[in-house]
């Protein structure tokens, strides 16, 4: 009970550090610059003008959450280093997991934040557009979260053992292949091929598989989406998350901080 | 207090490279009470005991025990340690009052008692004035007093201080000097590194002596003292045309206003002042040579760099 109290301390301040550098002015910058495009795009548009919203105002989101998620997270651990902070939080008796999740969680605040934001201008851009704000719509904003989430965790993790530079690129590269793996997998030249095909298979159970939690393409183009779908794609997330959160508390827990 | 045991660190940065030997087999102890001062040149393994002691890095031998009192487990023995890194940044966006509620909520302190401590220590500190801006716009000065601030804020029993004085202008030095002594003198254990010398010869009873990962020396300072005392003694004579004399003179000076200084080993000091009763000559004073710590360290530092 007292660590979590202490979990939560860290979160808050981490937040409020984080908050105060000025990071959501990006934040600010995105969601003007989307209220602008969107108006622009659809002047060129034809009858369709709060669909063209909401696939900018989500593609925004998506972009600038992921893009907080991938810098933040790929310096969170080694700013704190360089700059001896971390020495001041574990030198008190706070567990190092404590120091860890509680960094996790106020940088996820942020996130929130940041998600929240730009969500309310789109979903109002939607509205002003005589748009319908469907639950499909919330339901994308809330795995765009539980994606960042996992983007984080995946870029904390490399930046145990590497540079936050390259433990970036890397987390950039699983990012795009966890995304592309699907239709990949389904082109006729994997098809043909068993032996990729098995490859591309066993990618699942090692790399995380991004486009399980992109529901931007239901939004647009389905409009409904299966009930054990969402169940099984957030217990994927959710359990992927665990299994990093649980690996970087390993890691952390051994690792000289030096 | 606390007991650093036959410690080894040795660092590889990777496959390729060489090891280096950081500290090599290093035991030295922390008694309750004391002011214990941490010397050695850049490089002679201060931080890496410090960080080893504060279980950032783990010793490729050898262990740190804490004494019962501290508490049992490594939780509870952190309740009662105050530690301040070298040249701390600390969280630049927030202003002094939150990172001070930010330290005190994680040392179990209540919003009550962190109020008081600042209260408190904040004038004494000379940074109360300051509390309500960012960090980010402290001087060094500055940063390292609400440092020291946040380090005894819950009271530890043990305070741990990596280079507290270092960077600081003369003035800020004296101050932060008298607010470890004033806080040791409280009956707290204090262990701080440090380059200056003479900070510590001032204020520190003991000292422990590292000096390229070794151990050189730890124990009492007035010891250390003692035991590199030349036993030499200046003569000061006041004499306008000082005849050469028949013993044996180690060193001669001489100074405005006819004032000679000899110099002679303890052995002929009473030949010396015979001599020159004898002589007549005006006798002023008589003072025994006693080393500072600084020229000990030096002088063992200089020993070592000769080549073997």
């Amino acid at each position: 009970m007292l660590n979590l109290s202490k979990v939560i301390t860290i979160a808050r301040y981490t937040f409020k550090e984080i908050l105060k550098s000025r990071i959501l002015y990006s934040t600010i910058i995105c969601g003007l610059s989307l209220i602008v495009i969107t108006f622009v795009a659809t002047e060129f548009t034809y009858g369709v003008p709060e669909k063209i919203a909401l696939d900018f105002g989500l593609g925004m989101l998506s972009i600038s959450s992921l893009g907080i998620s991938l810098f933040m997270g790929a310096t969170l651990l080694s700013k704190e280093i360089e700059s001896r902070t971390v020495y001041m939080v574990i030198s008190r008796p706070v567990p190092r997991w404590a120091f860890i999740v509680g960094k996790l969680m106020g940088l996820m605040g942020v996130l929130i934040v940041n998600v929240g934001i730009l969500s309310l201008m789109t979903l109002t851009c939607v509205s002003l557009l005589g748009g319908n704000i469907s639950s499909i719509i919330l339901l994308a904003i809330l795995f765009n979260i539980l994606e960042c989430l996992l983007l984080l965790l995946v870029v904390v993790f490399f930046s145990l053992f590497s540079n936050p530079i390259l433990s970036s690129i890397i987390t950039t590269l699983i990012l795009v292949l966890g995304h592309a793996v699907r239709e990949t997998q389904l082109t006729h030249f994997v098809q043909s091929r068993p032996l990729l095909k098995t490859i591309l298979s066993f990618y699942h159970l090692v790399l995380p598989a991004f486009y399980k939690l992109n529901l931007k393409e239901f939004v647009t183009y389905k409009q409904h989406i299966e009930y054990d779908y969402l169940v099984l794609a957030a217990t994927y997330g959710g359990l992927y998350s665990l299994f990093l959160l649980l690996m970087i508390i390993f890691l952390f827990n051994r690792r000289n901080i030096d | 207090m606390l007991n650093f045991h036959g410690i080894t660190k040795i660092f590889k940065s990777d496959l390729l490279s060489q090891p280096f030997v950081a500290l090599d087999d290093v035991s030295f102890d922390i008694p309750g009470g004391a002011m214990v001062g941490f010397l050695g040149a850049n490089g002679a393994g201060k931080t890496t005991s410090i960080k080893i002691i504060m279980d950032f890095i783990r010793p490729d031998k050898g262990h740190v025990t804490f004494s019962k009192d501290l508490g049992e487990d490594k939780i509870k023995v952190f309740r009662n340690i105050g530690f301040l890194p070298e040249r701390p940044y600390f969280y630049q966006n927030l202003t002094g009052m939150e990172f001070l509620f930010f330290m005190g909520a994680l040392s179990e302190l209540s919003r009550a008692h962190i109020q008081q401590e600042i209260k408190f220590w904040g004038p004494r500190f000379k940074i109360d004035h300051a509390l309500k801006r960012e960090l980010k716009t402290y001087s060094k000065g500055m940063l390292q007093r609400i440092g020291f601030l946040a380090t005894i804020l819950h009271g530890p029993e043990l305070i741990i201080l990596d280079e507290p004085l270092s960077g600081l202008d003369p003035i800020g030095r004296k101050e932060l000097k008298d607010v470890i002594v004033e806080v040791h003198r409280k009956g707290k254990t204090v262990f701080f590194s440090s380059h200056i010398v003479p900070d510590i010869e001032e204020i520190c009873d003991r000292v422990v002596f590292l000096k390229e990962g070794k151990l050189v020396y730890s124990g009492q300072v007035d010891t250390l003292l003692k035991s590199n005392e030349e036993l030499e003694y200046i003569v000061k004579v006041k004499s306008e045309n000082l005849f050469p004399l028949s013993t044996q003179i180690v060193k001669r000076e001489n100074y405005p206003g006819n004032l000679v200084m000899l110099t002679v080993k303890e052995n002929l000091r009473v030949h010396l002042l015979d001599e020159l009763i004898k002589t007549k000559v005006d006798i002023v004073g008589l003072e025994q040579v006693r080393p500072s710590l600084e020229e000990i360290f030096y002088k063992t530092r200089s020993a070592h760099a000769q080549p073997q």
